[in-house]
């Protein structure tokens, strides 16, 4: 009997224990934004620098109609029943939306380029196929959204945004069409309404302009942008923020200016920067400089290094002559003591990584089925000015920056490690923690993308610079924790990246935003 | 250390009885006051592995090896009522590429097994039991991770047979693991084809079911075995793409179990293949073990 009474209890206390856990939820907490009203209306955007247009008059939007006129009044009429009840879908697509429309599509632009970050495999043949942009969801996928390729997606992406959304501003200023809610009353808005006029509709001129840049950049994509784009567009209608007139005026115009950046995109020598055969000329002249032993490939089979020809891509904030300019000094000769103390440094540091080390090294990698530097960087300045409450125009102006000088950062990075073509540590059997990219080693590409973004958010957000420093000098230093840089590599991508982020800064200065 | 020099000299004088060495599936128990100590070492190798459920090799891993060598009490607290415990320290490697191999102690596991029901060579079990991450190893860094940094609990029901003249046995048992959320050290990455902006990974639950056929005799034990392990959920190994904690890792191995263990001093060796699977090597697992069974105290 006892033992029976003794059995009721461990069954008992176990199917306690499981109804305990199985009660406990496995969701995971991510940061919740929400609306805010912006700081700033920055109602002089509309005569900012842009890009690509000539002027933000460039591209005509037509007169909006009167808001006492017939068509404007039923409208509202239609606004007002759209959002005066709805389902709780509907309420977490404003919710969504609300936090920002250049937020939420610098955001899908990378999350699409951390899903397209995967180098191709090898075939049966022991080649590795070409992703083709003709059949994007083929086996490679198209693109291999690498550091370069991220960083040219999210720099056409953010100035797509910009330049459509100071066009944007000059047309809400000029017309003065106040927001819906402000001529009837009567209408239920979810979301904080500022005084930026509403015509035309700013969110719709980021969706438009967004899918316009991103469509081409992951033609893959097509359907899943649709979606966003529709349900980005209906939120404003069930926020009560924007009647349909605003919308249709905002997505004409978006997608006029994102047509003209991708005619730039198109001709800015991306098409040329796979050119494979241009390497062998490379490696010749490095070798006629003085390299004993060029890069090769560290993987089983060979793979041909990533985008040999991306530092003749087109610069964004300067020009081809300040490119090789910026390159890096000479790397130390490979039997020099200089190189012999940086192995060595990463030869102890493979012997005994500690814990901190290893987590440095984690915490940067971005590598493979990650947004990239590029796109890190971006969420860095994404949120910060989320939290300085930007105006859609003024984040799109960060980004812009920010987004350029990567882009930039990534040719000026990319011409100093074909022209050096450098081997990479593992040339001389030392191992990885992070996993190891494809291409020369000299100067570091994180050092180049993240000095260049601290240089300029520190421009943005001077209370904020030290901070971006450190984290920049931090990233730098992962790729040795990480064990796939030398110290010299990153120093002097440090060193290039700061310079970088300098010509934005000075375009920053020029824009005309006061800023 | 002192006193466990101590136990180990008193438990040499002491030691009488039946040896029996036992795992947390199996239907062995210590006697109250026995404990047997198993030391084994463990390798596990894979050349071949399922990205989803594309078999392929990896010219950039070649073999990967991960080895362990883990200590592992069964003791026996009250009739029908034990406590297991292991602890080991795992290492990987690989035979190509440049992936760096990682070690250290990985996790705590705790089983307690308590007989249910016994009537005429027919056995039920239940056991519970937890696991705690003892190293702070990287748990993302797979395939070299040595672990997922998970806590788990689980609950497992064992039915045994044997029959009573011959020795022989047949086993089943069922098992569900609770597992914990980990947190890496990056603060965005990508599951289930988006990206998540936190620490935060949720790895999904699992189960596990096996069955054995086997003889257990005094001093010796051999088995046929099958086990089929699952998550609940969770998503796969893209296109060429590393693993990752939130993966639906499933397994099927089969294998053979041999122990002899004539007097407190004992052996006992493993063997299992993976005959098929989804975002998992295709493993080829060896255990050999020494058993030292003793006394800890004195039946009243």
């Amino acid at each position: 009997m006892k033992k029976y009474i003794l059995s009721g209890k461990v069954v008992g206390i176990a199917l306690g224990l499981m109804t305990v856990l199985a009660s406990c939820d496995k969701t995971i907490d991510e940061p919740q934004r929400s609306a805010y009203a912006p700081a700033s209306v920055d109602e002089k955007a509309g005569t900012w620098k842009t890009y690509i247009l000539t002027s933000s008059s460039e591209i005509a939007v037509a007169d909006p109609k009167a808001v006492s006129s017939p068509e404007y009044i039923a409208e509202l009429a239609s606004l007002k029943q759209k959002s005066a009840s709805l389902t709780k879908e509907q309420q977490e697509a404003v919710a969504y939306w609300g936090s920002g429309a250049v937020y939420r599509w610098n955001e899908i632009a990378r999350e699409l380029s951390a899903r397209y970050n995967i180098p191709p495999a090898y075939n049966a043949e022991g080649k590795y196929p070409v992703p083709d942009a003709a059949n994007p969801l083929a086996d490679p996928k198209f693109p291999f959204a690498n550091p370069p390729y991220a960083s040219r997606a999210l720099a056409y992406l953010s100035v797509a945004q910009y330049d459509a959304l100071v066009a944007a501003w000059n047309y809400k200023y000029k017309f003065n069409r106040a927001a819906p809610s402000k001529t009837d009353a009567t209408i239920t808005v979810s979301l904080p309404v500022s005084t930026i006029p509403t015509y035309p509709s700013e969110d719709a001129v980021v969706a438009a302009a967004s899918v316009t840049i991103l469509k081409a950049m992951f033609p893959g994509e097509v359907p899943f942008l649709e979606a966003k784009m529709k349900e980005h567009r209906e939120s404003r209608l069930w926020a009560g923020m924007n009647v349909e007139s605003d919308l249709v005026a905002g997505v004409d115009l978006g997608n006029a200016v994102a047509a003209k950046v991708m005619s730039r995109a198109k001709t800015d020598g991306m098409a040329a920067a796979n050119n494979q055969a241009l390497t062998a000329g490379m490696i010749e002249g490095a070798k006629a400089r003085g390299l004993r032993e060029a890069w090769v490939s560290q993987e089983t089979p060979l793979r041909p290094p990533m985008l040999p020809n991306y530092g003749a891509v087109l610069t964004w904030n300067f020009d081809k002559a300040t490119v090789v300019a910026l390159r890096a000094v000479p790397p130390p000769a490979l039997d020099s003591p200089d190189f012999k103390k940086d192995l060595e440094e990463l030869q102890n540091i493979q012997k005994n990584q500690t814990r901190e080390q290893a987590r440095i090294a984690n915490y940067w990698s971005d590598g493979a089925g990650s947004y990239t530097p590029p796109g890190h960087w971006h969420r860095t300045a994404a949120n910060v000015s989320y939290e300085a409450k930007h105006s859609e125009v003024r984040m799109a102006r960060t980004l812009a920056l920010l987004g350029t000088a990567e882009m930039d950062a990534a040719i000026v990075c990319w011409d100093t490690k074909f022209y050096y073509y450098y081997p990479r540590p593992q040339q001389f059997k030392v191992k990885t923690s992070v996993g190891l990219p494809n291409f020369p080693s000299y100067t570091s590409g994180h050092s180049t993308f993240s000095a260049a973004a601290a240089t300029v958010l520190g421009y943005i957000f001077p209370d904020q610079a030290e901070t971006f420093n450190k984290q920049a000098q931090e990233a730098s230093t992962s790729r040795i924790y990480g064990l796939i840089h030398y110290r010299f590599d990153c120093t002097e991508g440090l060193k290039a990246g700061t310079e970088v982020g300098k010509y934005a800064i000075a375009r920053g200065k020029a824009d005309g935003s006061g800023l | 250390m002192k006193n466990f020099i101590k136990l180990l000299v008193i438990s040499a004088v002491l030691v009488t009885g039946e040896v029996k060495a036992q795992m947390p599936h199996d239907a062995i128990y210590m006697g109250k006051g026995q404990i047997c100590v198993a030391t084994m070492y463990g390798r596990s190798t894979w050349t071949e592995y399922w990205e989803n459920s594309l078999k392929r090799s990896n010219s950039n891993i070649g073999t990967h090896t991960t080895q362990n060598v883990m200590v592992m009490p069964a003791i026996g607290i009250a009739k029908g009522l034990n406590v297991i415990l292991s602890l080991p320290y795992v290492w990987t490697q690989t035979s190509a590429g440049n992936l760096l191999g990682q070690k250290g102690f990985q996790d705590l596991s705790g089983w307690l097994k308590y007989r249910v029901a016994n009537t005429h060579g027919f056995s039920v079990h239940a056991v519970v039991g937890g696991s705690v991450p003892v190293g702070n190893y990287v748990p993302d860094f797979l395939p070299m991770s040595i672990g997922l940094q998970c806590r788990t609990v689980s609950g497992r029901l064992i039915a045994n047979y044997k029959h009573p003249q011959t020795g022989i046995y047949v086993n089943a048992h069922g098992t569900y693991s609770w597992r914990s959320n980990i947190k890496v050290d990056r603060d965005a990455y990508q599951a289930d084809d988006r990206v998540y902006n936190t620490r935060e990974v949720s790895v999904p639950n699992a189960y596990d079911a096996g069955l054995r056929l086997g003889v257990l005799r005094k001093g010796w034990q051999a088995e046929l075995w099958a086990e089929r392990t699952s998550c609940t959920h969770g998503d796969y190994i893209r296109r060429h793409d590393m693993p990752f904690p939130t993966n639906n890792m499933q397994a099927t191995t089969v294998g053979v179990y041999g122990k002899f263990q004539p007097k407190q001093i004992g052996v006992n060796a493993r063997f299992g293949y993976v005959t098929d699977g989804r975002n998992v090597g295709q493993s080829t697992n060896l255990m050999v073990g020494v058993l030292y069974q003793f006394k800890l105290w004195k039946n009243q």
